[in-house]
């Protein structure tokens, strides 16, 4: 077999140009958004602002790995295979963020 | 298909061996799961930020300066008097990080990072036009993107530079922290100390890349994929700063 067959690439749309900055306006907007609510939010202490930056962090991800590093134009397998074990990061994130609260109880 | 493994039903199958199941080369395969590792290095840094910091209390509501308010030489003794800095409490992120370069005595809350997130998004931004002129095979538009890439990065690594060099003339160092609890400022140095030596990792392949598209290596192979795969890297360095953004600056 040939070195580089060029394997049958998966498609890049079109009109990729104007995808990538569409994402760009989009990642720039979401950290306006983050900067903006940090500051309204500012003598808010709870779990819930902290889960909406981690979730503005998660979709500002997904743009960054979908378009820019072209994961959503790949095969579902590749996806998968790079994403699911993700799965357990984010588990862990919460599961810590939790027992340092409760470190903190303890604590004080 | 003609190398594809077919059963004697006819069926090919994805995973008959003779390509690749994946539909990606084997370079840009191994570098998604080198970046799936890189992922779980930077996750556990990250968690252990937060652990740390929730066992903590949290910081104190600053009611004492506003924005663009004029702030002494002494601020870091000037919180501490006034209670915001203390043992007990994670220091609020806004009083620590609010310098910016040539303005001086002004209270600038997280207006630096903001510009390097700025930066570093923006540099992700004209990498990923390199790769998309790579697609057509356009010399010289891969070269100018890759150099303003380079350039992204190069001020994005400055940015760092001086936030260090601000952050040590606070008194800030592995084992003592002028803010408050002592693994704030060791956590600081040793997470955007990591994430940094990706950046300058970045720079530094970025630029062989970038010698190699004006000696024409690609032009002769017939493709870029070279570009792409480092590509697939600084955006996982630009993906990291999002979530160190977030846990340091934000949270």
């Amino acid at each position: 077999m040939e070195h580089m067959e060029h394997l049958e690439h998966t498609e890049t749309p079109s009109d990729m140009k104007s995808q990538i900055w569409k994402t760009f306006w989009i990642l720039l907007g979401l950290t306006v958004i983050d900067i903006a609510l940090y500051f309204i939010l500012l003598s808010y202490h709870s779990m819930l602002k902290n889960a909406l930056f981690i979730i503005l962090g998660v979709v500002k991800a997904w743009y960054i790995v979908g378009v820019f590093m072209h994961m959503k134009f790949e095969r579902k397998m590749l996806m998968y295979t790079i994403i699911l074990p993700m799965i357990f990061v984010v588990f862990l994130v919460i599961l810590m963020l939790i027992e340092g609260d409760f470190t903190n109880k303890l604590r004080w | 298909m003609a190398n594809s493994t077919t059963l004697s039903t006819g069926k090919t199958f994805a995973w008959g061996g003779g390509k690749s199941p994946f539909s990606v080369s084997y370079g840009k395969l191994m570098m998604w799961i080198f970046l799936l590792s890189d992922a779980f290095t930077f996750s556990s840094l990250l968690i252990a930020y937060g652990f740390i910091r929730y066992s903590y209390q949290a910081p104190i509501a600053n009611t004492i300066i506003k924005p663009l308010q004029h702030v002494g030489e002494n601020f870091v003794e000037e919180m501490k008097k006034a209670g915001l800095f203390v043992q007990d409490h994670w220091p609020a992120p806004e009083l620590v990080f609010n310098h910016f370069p040539f303005i001086h005595g002004m209270h600038l809350p997280l207006f630096f990072v903001s510009l390097m997130t700025f930066i570093l998004i923006f540099s992700s931004v004209t990498m990923v036009l390199a790769v998309e002129a790579g697609h057509r095979m356009k010399k010289d538009e891969v070269a100018n993107y890759m150099l303003l890439t380079i350039i992204g990065g190069a001020a994005f690594l400055g940015c760092q530079a001086w936030e260090w060099a601000t952050f040590i003339h606070e008194g800030a160092r592995l084992d003592y922290n002028p803010f408050g609890p002592r693994s704030f400022a060791a956590l600081f140095f040793i997470v955007t100390g990591f994430h940094g030596f990706h950046v300058f990792s970045g720079v530094v392949l970025n630029v062989i890349i970038y010698l190699n598209v004006l000696a024409g290596t690609y032009e002769d192979r017939g493709h870029y994929e070279m570009v792409e795969k480092v590509g697939l890297y600084w955006h996982f360095v630009d993906l990291v700063w999002v979530f160190v953004f977030t846990f340091f600056y934000l949270i």
